[in-house]
């Protein structure tokens, strides 16, 4: 029988743009540790261990297998590695899902973490793509992202400004989280806007830092989710929607993958509304720009009326649904682990320890995994278990 | 258990350079086999579960490159980054979990591509032991020496596996070393890493194995001979290999214990009709043969000696020909599941087990098996 | 064959702290399929470009590829059609930031434009830099034009960029 699926640990590192006082395997238990101890498990309380990183980034082949025993309590247990780009940690959450759903283990710790600063992302992501169509006129992730900017702010004639205001709510948001990465309490429109262009039309605060981290999770079936917590943020569900291997073979401005997946996991979760039905959302927006279009994808807003969630304040703290009361991805992106932290996040607000971050009474959470050739990952978390 | 079915299974031919071929194109060819031998179509797919490995295809999110020939524009597609019998086990996760009726698995290397000496030296961590310049022929080197002062396993013994291997290749239409060698070929065969001879390492290759799994109600619809999972555990050993037993492989141990435990075995070499074991070198199968407990530990050598793992043996090991045939480094777990997936709905023709009904495949990621993964299949005709 | 990292010292704050660099480069040899091929062999002698139709609903890749995602069948190099090298901007940017390009192991030289096109005929976009390094100068909708090498290789490095052309 299939298992319900509960979140009943979490650890973050502070996010930061480079942790020169620990190596990779001590940066992972750090994270490791706390997600134990938020939990009050003991290392051999752990069925399995799921680690996600890009082995490219740092330069480590089969990563996990340094992770998984020497910062992870993997010695004598399963250690897998899932890795899908920027997807990687919702990859990672969803198939922690599975490992549980599935019956097969009762208790699961996935970690996700990146130390981008000791190789290059930039170099390491344009090797994602097409050795002979793409990588030559490719700069990394920023280029296409930039390109998916144009083409939306052409198609519905949208303001940078009102991009802009993506990242004053995202950075000012930061300033609640401990563990963001860029917090900043005063950011105004004016910093974003005379900051320097860097891919036309993003500006350097248009998008995400780069950072190093590590973010670990404890998954538990009902029976021991139960006896573990109070307040384990339950799986209502999950979906991934990914796209064609060339991810501008078609037009980059409405991310049909979240489109798709959102339906799917809106239908399981029996979300009708998305607004209404969902009290907070974590979505993974690695520019300004994209926080607007995938919001619209999502359901949030008309296509193209991303700016009204900002303008009407619904996607504000203290609106109808707060978008990113973290910081989200434009404060903190340490790669491997950024989509589970959206997971993780959303777990936070319907377990209610958010602290200065929480948004009251949330009781369903949605987090968005983005990556590979614009695919999405959907993760829907409840207060309750689902019925 | 009757919940989870492989319903069919498609292979390429293994070798050394597929160099007209794409990863795409060659991950392709796979997937239309499916299609074809189901009578499906790509719409029938619930999800797909990949393994692949970034280093090995020279590509960060190796899976982006296969998107469109495993059919997953607008559909669920996920990676294991590592063995393919890991990735399996997750599309057995997904089809437990009641989400998924069907999992289409894949797991494609091109050995060719890449340097295989450098991609296998990162497995080590930068800080002491990759300036080593260990890979996994020293690695193993390591290993196999350990083994045999430990235990006094001759070099006849070792040499043994890898003519039982390339002799069974000989009957496997899909393998890349279809060559019968002599005790006396590897055993004269270059010293590559003390007491490791060249031929008792495996070739690289290229090639791509998939397969269709579903739960019972569409297995029924969908193959006459499903194979169904009766036992699962994976067990991973120390990092260092200065941390590890290097004279006994306790993670493979662990994890058939597990395994074993799922589907109810207690005397493996009786219950068991037919095994697929990850030969990395020559003395791992050895080894293998021992934390399988098909024999007491330090038996590796004797049990060979028996004749026990032949293919008219009372458990025939590799009866494809093994890793030491044909070696698409991630893919080599999932051909483990699927020739015993063959073995067991008799279709492996010239290869052929009589009588298979209970088959063992186990997986490895890492070096010298640090990951690993041990399946029990049942049922079939 | 450098394997041996390379030790440095650096100070922060109060403590002593070790980095090691590593400077090993993997080299890979892809195969680029049956239909890159033939395209670079076109392009060399004839300075024309082919794209993939797909046999089954008639989409034409560009660039050409051996797999149609959305009705995931074969395309050979049968299947390959002539499209012209001119097309229209749908989407542009100026790189305008310093990175390693992993295929000179250097950095890429910016700023540089890079933009998505689709070509007449075609049903796909590709992306490829274009001579323009002025984003005011750039428009969506704009017609762009491949320009070719005088002496063709037959890599993609014979169509270094593509330009904005006025069409009367
Ligand atoms: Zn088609």
């Amino acid at each position: 029988m299939p298992e319900k699926v509960g979140i009943v640990g979490i650890g973050q590192t502070k996010f930061t743009s480079k942790r020169r006082d620990v190596n990779i395997p001590e940066m992972v238990y750090e994270s490791v540790k706390m997600a134990l101890d938020d939990a009050q498990l003991e290392p051999n309380d752990i069925d399995a261990i799921l680690i996600g990183n890009m082995d490219h980034f740092e330069g480590i082949n089969f990563s996990e297998m340094w992770c998984g025993i020497d910062a992870a309590p993997g010695y004598m247990k399963p250690v897998v590695k899932i890795a899908t780009g920027g997807t990687t940690g919702s990859s990672l959450g969803i198939c922690g899902y599975y490992n549980v759903a599935s019956g097969i283990y009762d208790k699961v710790l996935v970690v996700g973490w990146e130390k981008l600063n000791e190789g290059g992302a930039t170099t390491g992501i344009i090797t994602a793509f097409d050795p002979v169509w793409e990588r030559p006129s490719l700069a990394g992730a920023l280029g296409p992202l930039a390109l998916m900017a144009n083409m939306y702010m052409n198609e519905f004639n949208v303001s940078p400004e009102t991009a802009a205001m993506v990242t004053v709510k995202n950075r000012s948001n930061a300033a609640n989280n401990p563990f963001a990465h860029l917090q900043m309490p005063n950011i105004t429109l004016d910093y974003v806007m005379s900051s320097q262009t860097i891919s036309y039309p993003l500006r350097l605060h248009d998008c995400c830092p780069q950072s190093e981290g590590a973010c670990a999770v404890i998954y538990a079936n009902e029976k021991e989710a139960k006896r573990i917590t109070d307040n384990p943020a339950w799986f209502h569900s999950v979906a991934t929607s990914h796209y064609y291997t060339f991810g501008c073979d078609d037009k980059m401005y409405d991310l049909p993958t979240a489109t798709f997946a959102s339906k799917k996991a809106y239908k399981k979760a029996g979300i009708k509304d998305p607004i209404k039905d969902l009290d907070v959302a974590e979505v993974y927006e690695p520019t300004s720009w994209a926080e607007l279009s995938w919001t619209e994808a999502l359901g949030f807003a008309e296509p193209g009326k991303g700016g009204n969630l900002l303008r009407e304040g619904i996607s504000q703290m203290g609106g109808e649904l707060p978008v990113n009361p973290s910081g989200g991805v434009l404060s903190t992106n340490p790669i491997g682990a950024t989509a589970l932290v959206r997971i993780a996040e959303a777990a936070i607000q319907v377990m209610d320890r958010g602290e200065k971050r929480q948004v009251p009474d949330a009781e369903k959470a949605l987090a968005m995994g983005f990556g590979g050739s614009l695919w999405t990952e959907l993760a829907i978390l409840g207060n309750e278990p689902p019925r | 258990m009757k919940k989870v079915a492989i319903c069919g299974i498609a292979q390429t031919k293994y070798e050394e350079q597929k160099i007209d071929l794409t990863i795409s194109e060659l991950v392709f060819e796979v997937v239309k086999e499916i299609h074809n031998k189901l009578n499906i179509s790509n719409d029938d797919i619930g999800c797909v579960i990949s393994s692949s490995n970034d280093f090995n295809d020279g590509r960060t999110i190796a899976n982006m490159a296969i998107q469109d020939a495993v059919g997953s524009v607008r559909k669920a597609e996920s990676r294991v980054s590592g063995d393919g019998a890991f990735a399996y086990v997750y599309g057995a996760m997904r089809i437990l979990s009641g989400e998924y009726d069907t999992v289409l698995i894949v797991s494609h290397t091109k050995c060719s591509e890449g340097d295989q000496y450098l991609i296998n030296n990162s497995i080590f961590d930068p800080f002491f032991q990759r300036h080593l310049g260990l890979d996994q022929i020293s690695a193993a080197g390591l290993m196999a020496n350990m083994y045999m002062t430990k235990y006094g396993i001759s070099e006849q013994q070792a040499a043994k596996v890898v003519v039982k291997n390339r002799k069974n290749a000989m009957l496997n239409p899909y393998a890349h070393l279809q060559q019968k060698v002599s005790l006396e070929d590897v055993l004269e065969s270059p010293m590559l890493a003390f007491p490791l001879k060249e031929l008792e390492f495996p070739p690289f290759s290229d090639g791509a194995v998939a397969m269709l799994i579903a739960n019972e109600e569409k297995a029924k619809e969908l193959a006459d001979t499903p194979v169904w999972l009766e036992g699962y555990g994976s067990c991973t050993d120390a990092y260092y290999l200065g941390h590890r037993n290097m004279s006994d492989l306790v993670g493979l141990e662990g994890a058939a214990k597990e395994a074993y435990k799922m589907a109810g075995i207690s005397d493996p070499v009786n219950q068991l009709d037919v095994a697929e074991v990850y030969d990395a070198f020559s003395t791992h199968e050895l080894m293998s043969y021992e934390a399988l407990g098909f024999c007491e530990k330090g038996q590796g050598g004797n049990f060979i000696d028996t004749g026990a793992t032949e293919l008219e043996g009372s458990i025939p090991v590799n009866p494809s020909g093994g890793v030491l045939s044909s070696n698409p480094t991630m893919a080599n777990g999932l051909i483990r599941v699927a020739e015993i997936a063959l073995q067991l709905m008799g279709k492996a023709e010239k290869r052929q087990i009589a009588d298979a009904n209970i088959g063992l495949a186990n997986g490895m990621n890492g070096i010298c098996s640090q990951g690993n993964c041990v399946l029990i299949f049942g049922g079939g005709k | 064959m450098n394997l041996r990292g390379e030790y440095k010292l650096a100070k922060k704050d109060r403590e002593d702290i070790f980095e090691i660099r590593w400077k090993t480069d993997l080299p890979y040899k892809y195969s680029i399929g049956k239909l890159s091929v033939k395209f670079f062999e076109v392009l060399k002698k004839e300075r024309k470009l082919l794209g993939s139709k797909c046999p089954e609903c008639g989409k034409v890749h560009f660039p050409p590829r051996g797999v149609c995602a959305e009705c995931v069948v074969k395309m050979t190099v049968d299947d390959m059609v002539e499209v012209p090298p001119r097309g229209t901007l749908v989407g542009f940017t100026v790189i305008n930031y310093p990175f390693v390009d992993p295929q000179t192991g250097g950095m890429r030289p910016f700023p540089y434009g890079y933009a998505l096109f689709q070509l007449d005929g075609t049903d796909t976009y590709t992306m490829h830099f274009l001579d323009e390094k002025d984003h005011t100068k750039m428009e969506i909708g704009q017609r762009v034009e491949a320009v070719f090498k005088d002496e063709m290789e037959g890599n993609l490095g014979d169509i270094p960029y593509f330009k904005i052309i006025k069409e009367g």
